[in-house]
């Protein structure tokens, strides 16, 4: 996509700012709503959407704004997870502080791994992430001490100010904590960083050429994403409770990744709608016998043959035409 | 101890590297990173079981039967899911291959079921080969013999025929080579065909040092990228010996560093690699013009 069209782009929803601002309230109206509605089962599976939804916001930043690929990002959502268990834990912290503690420290990681990446290219770029999250779920996993290893970590129900927070408020927590995602990654990406992305990611040489210093903006980048899916990490820690390393593997990775291109590269609203399609679809074909995962990966298929720029990028068509 | 540490290695790595070139084909060529590689070749070598097995046909008559279904398979899918996505972001095409990747596993599961097969070689009986005191099973040799020779013909191919010049003009600058008059969509048929049909013999000779189930190839795809980046993607034998380097270090490193940290240590060496060369040992830096 090239700078013109997303000059326009931006222009166009400048206009319909009215109706589509009409629709985001009627959908977080239905979000706010939705425990009076549901059940336990259905609030577990629309929670673990938010959760995936904060990672894909994150990942988005670096894959659809910056344009580099990461396969480690279930190794910071590992991280956040296990940062967020043991300091609450053992370590007795608040809930929201540990989160936000854990957040940093994987902030930093994130910071480190981007090092290589100020010279790696596409491919070269997913394998060296891939890399670093294998080495990052190895010190979970052998760090027994600490992460009890194997064995895996249960937790009790955390408790905010006293409050002990059952299914329905740590519900609240992430769709509070998703809404703060949303406004953060719209902040950024409309910023002066957001702006510097797109430039990198078109060329770095243009960027250079413009005074903008790509490596800092790199680390930036990887920064950011790595603290929204640690955030995300220290809010599934608490809604499964039970915390395992082999949870964080590269396959989540994948996942994440291909959340965000499923949903459109480089859109706020595709982050929420390719989690949604990955957590929620799997859910509803659960009753096919024997072919979920032939039906799923045959959605996979579809949708990108006949919608390359995501599913957000249909929704942005339809709400055009209405 | 450590010759045998080696010739396990490489036996190991000429696995990866059987994946790795038919990777690297589809790779060079339409820039896309095959998820569904791995899956394409359990098919076909599930297909060349079928005619062992069921048909009851020789294994020298069923592999060429099978590789042949590995060029067409390759083509089917370029034509269905590859080609409405040229000119699209890479990225969508390559999750594509991530869902084709889902679905080629779950038909395989509902054809054969779970349960694994042993596939057989014509070599399987024959004595090892002796290098001084250590033994090299003759699998591992014709596995290393087979990926060499694919190296050499899709080197000459590539360099010396027509079609491979095409192939190879439509991966450094799509438009000018369309302006000369080869078809885009064409070389990606191509590119895709070649790579199912080197992925098909990949898959026949791995199998019998595997044992023959739906994820054959799963712990295979992702050591062959790695060996791949390790060895320079655009360079096949780069590749072919990025693959070998991956399978003896990780055995290198598993007996003598640790073995709990091998994986990890053997991904620590890739990066450390690529930091120094970013485009693998053997690559060479791709000249784009801006």
């Amino acid at each position: 996509m090239s700078v013109a069209a997303d000059i326009t782009r931006a222009q166009r929803q400048a206009a319909s700012f009215g109706v589509s601002s009409v629709l985001l309230g009627l959908c977080f109206a239905a979000a706010c709503a939705a425990p009076f509605v549901l059940n336990g089962y259905g609030l577990y599976v629309l929670t673990l959407t938010g959760v995936f939804a904060l990672v894909a916001l994150g990942l988005n930043l670096l894959t659809g704004y910056a344009g580099q690929i990461s396969l480690c990002h279930a190794a910071f959502f590992g991280v956040g997870a296990y940062a967020t268990a043991i300091l609450t834990q053992k370590v007795g912290l608040p809930y929201l502080l540990s989160i936000l503690v854990g957040g940093l420290l994987t902030a930093c990681i994130g910071a480190v791994v981007a090092v290589p990446a100020m010279r790696l290219k596409s491919l070269y770029l997913a394998i060296a992430t891939l890399g670093f999250g294998v080495v990052l779920q190895k010190i979970i996993f052998e760090w027994r001490s600490l992460t009890n290893g194997g064995g895996g970590l249960a937790l009790s129900p955390p408790a905010i100010a006293g409050y002990e927070l059952g299914a329905t408020g740590l519900y609240y927590l992430t769709l509070a904590l998703v809404t703060l995602g949303i406004w953060g990654a719209w902040n950024v990406s409309r910023g002066r960083t957001g702006r510097a992305l797109l430039i990198i990611k078109e060329s770095e040489i243009a960027a250079g050429a413009l005074g903008i210093p790509a490596a800092r903006y790199k680390v930036i980048a990887f920064a950011i994403s790595a603290f929204y899916a640690a955030v995300a990490g220290g809010l599934f820690a608490y809604l499964v409770r039970y915390i395992h390393p082999e949870n964080f593997s590269v396959g989540l990775s994948i996942a994440f990744l291909s959340m965000v291109v499923i949903g459109g590269l480089g859109t706020i609203g595709g982050s929420i709608v390719g989690a949604a399609f990955y957590v929620i679809v799997p859910e509803l074909l659960r009753g096919i016998k024997d072919a979920p995962g032939l039906v799923f990966g045959l959605l996979l298929v579809i949708v990108m043959v006949l919608m390359p720029q995501g599913l957000w990028g249909l929704v942005r068509r339809l709400g055009r035409r209405a | 101890m450590i010759a045998n540490l080696i010739v396990g290695g490489l036996a190991a790595g000429c696995l990866y590297a059987m994946v790795g070139i038919a990777i690297v084909i589809v790779l060079n060529i339409t820039d896309i990173a095959n998820f569904a590689q791995g899956e394409m070749a359990m098919v076909t070598t599930f297909f060349a079981y079928w005619l062992l097995d069921s048909v009851g046909l020789t294994w020298w008559q069923a592999v060429p039967i099978a590789v042949l279904f590995g060029l067409v398979q390759g083509i089917v899918i370029q034509q269905v899911v590859i080609r409405p996505l040229i000119g699209s972001p890479v990225l969508s095409a390559i999750i594509a291959t991530l869902g084709l990747n889902i679905v080629l596993n779950s038909v395989a599961g509902l054809i054969w079921g779970h349960q694994t097969y042993t596939f057989p070689s014509p070599f399987a009986f024959s004595p090892p080969f002796m290098i001084g005191t250590v033994p090299v099973s003759v699998d591992s040799v014709v596995n290393i013999a087979a990926g060499l020779a694919i190296v050499i013909a899709m080197t000459w191919f590539l360099r010396f025929t027509w079609i491979g010049l095409g192939l190879r003009a439509a991966s450094q600058n799509p438009t000018v080579a369309r302006m000369m008059g080869v078809s885009i969509s064409r070389t990606s048929a191509i590119a895709w065909g070649l790579g199912g049909l080197v992925g098909g013999i990949s898959g026949i000779l791995v199998a019998p040092s595997l044992f023959l189930d739906t994820n054959l190839m799963g712990a295979l795809l992702i050591k062959a990228f790695a060996g791949g980046v390790l060895g320079g993607l655009n360079s096949l034998i780069g590749v072919f010996l990025g693959c070998l380097a991956l399978g003896v270090a990780e055995n290198l490193v598993g007996a003598y560093l640790s073995p709990a940290f091998g994986e990890a240590i053997t991904f620590i060496i890739i990066i450390a690699v690529l930091i120094v060369r970013p485009e693998g040992i053997f690559g060479r830096v791709k000249a784009r013009k801006v």
